[in-house]
């Protein structure tokens, strides 16, 4: 059972306001709680009969949303045109829903989820994926609900959201199945083959009878069978492919091989010939599928970024109509030029231009930048940023897939779909390899035809079998699967496995500069905090306040603070405005300017707000402004060691970024890094990307905002700050999930380590054909060395890979348990921006 | 040698047994996801846990 920390919210594990008397009931027991939401969450859960989650989960919950916000979306999606485009219809009167779910912690969320959304009317299954946040729903078709799914969520907690009915993912899923079964029916039948070829070998030294071996080989034959004509049906489809467009592809040689040994084994066997290998057949066809298999598992993890994308993503509109009324739509039926109405608070739902008045925007999400911006008429607003102080009016110009927020959606959906190059490369090497192998067989064949004819096929088979290149196919995904494994450990997560293949060979390094080398720093506006506020008392009260939220400047604020921290209770969250509570008695709210003074007493005189505080984080109480603080940055822990590092290996380290020159430069001289440049758009910012590779260069870049978006998706190797927008890390290839730079030189040095180990396990596999194939061809090597070879070499190469981050995982102390692992990743991506 | 004419078809159909109880396992679902079932507790029978929710 765990322990409950004392001081905690029960519902979300956040640090109890001193003095609350929230209480949420479950079981029948009163638990304290942090807010309304959460005791709404809580008791929710409870009348559902399911305060078993409590027990079960084995992390807090996220706290809960007002739900009020919620209940608006779920409504939503009685409109028929949304739900159209959620709601898959299925034969027999049933229907679909795949629901991308924001909150989930843990796999208890799973359970509560499949129990709370089952119980509704007309539902006939829920599975959840917790690990891709996902879950799909079938039912009734006249009586499933999305409003009551996306409603009775919402109040457990969960935001979820009904992805286009298009995108559910049946490819996907029937590619894994059938990969599956392929997979264990070579693996079936590779084991039994190898078992009855151990009998042949044996039976060959202690002289069995040929009824006997007979037996055997047609044991063999019909274990084999399955194998070569079931499982590696797509080598022989991928083979056919090639050659009808007049390609010889990868799987063409590998699809000969199989065809070839399969075919003489079983004439061998038919006229009682020398030696049958329905043993290496099937184990050659194992390898090869279990190789792709893994690297297919790499390629269909991509999605829950595309996810996150949508969580994140506007779903509803406020259309205004031509008589002035608001309709709200989903974002999808916007068109350019219609024209929108943004509450405040709420999500710009496409990309557009601000038509009249002046608004303050936060485009934490989509550009990283913490501070919120000022807009004025005629300014360019993006989808997926929100409006601090609205209402907003805005003229749609790219809607649905063409926003910004869409385009980078589209980036990473096609990125996830290309191959690896790298293990590209390692099938192509296979191919070349068995197309040589193949002329040395036929070479074999004639030259044994003309000297003694009736030996040419055993020792045909006897090369075919003993050069087998499953060393060389293995080689590559062994090392990437280890890489990848032993990097996740390290809180390096891969997306892209060819980025390990770039980031060994980097020559550069492009750094973006806020978000990445530094992070917000909180000082007091001395001009505009209230006479006679000590600073220290200042920064204690916001940080009361700043406590509760996630926002990079309120974890600022309460980070500044330290200990010394001011009791506060009430404390509500307006997402991307502000924090109101009460403070040591006193009613205060803390965010932009407007938002801090709107609770002022004296309502009439609030006049306008001095506009040097446009950028400033204001606390005020019902008095007026108590105190401003002004956001600047710092470089982040452990930067300099990193770009020491980086420079140290002989790579050259510069900054890209969008600031003013005067802070770069002062960034720059502090880190020690000689190259920087300044003012750059993210157009000006691949263009220098360009004209680096241009020259030769292979680049790595690192960010966190959408403006990084281009260059990391550009770059030989993106590298995304795990903090960063979830924008930044779809296109990233590589995502530092604990947002170190220093987990990027280790990183590098695993790369480099893997390239090492795949280029021994090649001359490896090289040397061993090259001592064995001429014994082979020459007629000196018996079935059974030429079956043992093989596998003796294909295990030298998986233990090999297996080296790989050996000395430095025992030094950095590998030993955090899986689950927490899994857990704790889980938690991360779930944090909200 | 009798022992092995009697067993070899046992092996054989076992191994079809495991085969198509597999392919069944498949193609409902069960491998579908590899992750979740495995991060949760053993723990469906909601009444039988009821007694012990009340920390």
């Amino acid at each position: 059972m765990r322990a409950e920390a004392a001081g905690a919210c029960w519902h979300c594990g956040e640090a109890l306001p001193p003095g609350n008397a929230v209480l949420a009931v479950v079981a029948a027991v009163p638990h304290p709680v942090c807010c309304p939401g959460c005791r709404a969450a809580a008791e929710w859960i409870d009348a559902l009969g399911l305060s078993d989650y409590y027990r079960l989960r084995s992390a807090t919950a996220a706290r809960a949303p007002d739900h009020a916000r919620i209940a608006g979306d779920a409504a939503a999606w009685a409109r028929p045109e949304a739900a159209r485009q959620a709601i898959r219809e299925l034969d027999g009167g049933r229907c679909e829903v795949l629901l991308a779910i924001d909150g989930m912690r843990c796999a208890a969320c799973g359970w509560l989820i499949e129990r709370a959304v089952g119980a509704l009317p007309g539902v006939a299954s829920v599975e959840v994926n917790a690990a891709a946040r996902r879950a799909r729903i079938t039912g009734d078709r006249d009586r499933l609900a999305l409003p009551a799914i996306v409603d009775t969520l919402g109040r457990a907690g969960y935001r979820a959201l009904p992805l286009d009915a298009r995108v559910l993912d049946d490819a996907r899923r029937q590619e894994s199945r059938q990969a599956m079964k392929r997979l264990a029916v070579a693996g079936f039948g590779a084991m039994q083959a190898m078992m009855y070829a151990a009998a042949l070998y044996f039976g060959d030294v202690q002289r069995m009878d040929t009824t006997t071996r007979d037996l055997f080989r047609w044991l063999g034959l019909l274990v084999a069978t399955p194998v070569v004509f079931y499982s590696a049906r797509p080598f022989f489809a991928g083979a056919w492919r090639s050659l009808a467009a007049r390609r010889l592809g990868m799987d063409v040689p590998v699809a000969l091989a199989v065809a070839l040994i399969y075919a003489a084994s079983l004439v061998e066997a038919v006229s009682g010939g020398a030696a049958v290998y329905f043993d290496s057949v099937a184990m050659f066809v194992f390898l090869l599928l279990a190789g792709r298999y893994l690297e297919m598992r790499a390629r269909h993890r991509t999605a829950e970024l595309a996810d996150a994308l949508a969580l994140h993503s506007p779903v509803f509109a406020d259309r205004v109509e031509t008589d002035g009324s608001l309709v709200r739509v989903a974002a999808f039926e916007l068109r350019p030029g219609d024209r929108v109405q943004v509450a405040e608070g709420a999500t710009v739902p496409a990309d557009g231009t601000l038509a009249g008045g002046e608004c303050t925007v936060d485009e934490a999400l989509v550009s990283g930048e913490p501070v919120a911006v000022r807009k004025r008429e005629g300014d360019a607003l993006l989808a997926g940023s929100i409006v601090v102080d609205g209402p907003a009016r805005l003229c749609a110009q790219r809607t649905g897939a063409d926003t910004m927020l869409s385009g980078i959606v589209t980036l990473a959906a096609r990125a996830a779909a290309s191959k690896p190059r790298l293990a590209h490369e390692g099938e192509l090497a296979a191919a070349r390899f068995v197309a040589r192998v193949l002329a040395l067989a036929a070479v074999t064949a004639l030259a044994w035809s003309l000297v003694d004819p009736p030996r040419a096929f055993a020792a045909v088979l006897a090369v075919l079998v003993v050069s087998c290149p499953c060393a060389f196919a293995l080689a590559v995904p062994a090392a990437l699967t280890r890489a990848l494994g032993v990097l996740a450990r390290k809180r390096v997560l891969v997306v892209d496995p060819d980025s390990i293949e770039a980031l060994a060979r980097a020559t550069h390094v492009l750094l973006d500069k806020t978000g990445t080398l530094t992070e917000p720093r909180v000082a007091l506006d001395d001009a505009h905090t209230r006479a006679g506020v000590d600073p220290a008392a200042a920064l204690s009260l916001a940080a009361a306040l700043a406590r509760a939220s996630s926002h990079p400047i309120a974890r600022a604020v309460a980070a500044a603070a330290g200990r010394e921290v001011a009791p506060a209770a009430n404390v509500r969250v307006d997402a991307g405005a502000g924090i109101s509570g009460t403070v040591g008695g006193v009613p205060m709210r803390l965010g932009h300017a407007a938002y801090a003074i709107a609770g002022r007493r004296r309502r009439a005189e609030a006049g306008t707000i001095d506009p040097s505080l446009d950028d400033a984080l204001v606390l005020a109480d019902a008095d007026g402004i108590v105190a401003a603080f002004r956001v600047a940055e710092q470089p982040r822990l452990g930067v300099r060691e990193a770009i020491d590092a980086l420079t140290g290996a002989g790579i050259a380290v510069s900054i890209a970024s969008g600031d003013s020159p005067a802070r770069v430069e002062r960034l720059a001289d502090e880190l020690g890094i000689g190259r920087w440049e300044a003012a750059l758009t993210p157009q000006a910012k691949l263009a220098r990307l360009e004209r680096l590779r241009a020259e030769g260069a292979r680049v790595v870049a690192v960010g966190d905002g959408i403006n990084d978006a281009p260059l990391l998706a550009g770059a030989d190797v993106g590298v995304a700050i795990g903090s960063g927008t979830d924008l930044a890390r779809a296109s990233g290839g590589i995502v530092l999930v604990d947002s170190r730079l220093g987990d990027l030189v280790e990183a590098r040095a695993i790369a480099r380590e893997t390239l090492a180990r795949i280029a021994q396990n090649r001359r490896w596999a090289l040397v061993w054909n090259a001592a064995a194939v001429p014994l082979a061809a020459l007629g000196f090597v018996p079935p059974w060395l030429a079956a043992a070879g093989m596998s003796a070499s294909s295990l030298a190469v998986v233990l090999n890979a297996l080296r790989i981050g050996r000395r430095e995982g025992a030094r950095a102390g590998i030993g955090r348990s899986v689950t927490s692992r899994r857990r704790s990743g889980l938690a991360a991506k779930a944090s909200p921006a | 040698m009798n022992a092995i004419v009697a067993l070899i078809p046992v092996s054989i159909a076992l191994l079809v047994v495991g085969g198509i109880a597999l392919f069944w396992a498949v193609d409902h679902g069960q491998f579908d996801d590899m992750e979740t079932p495995g991060l949760l507790p053993l723990e469906d029978d909601a009444t039988g846990a009821e007694s012990g929710a009340g920390e």
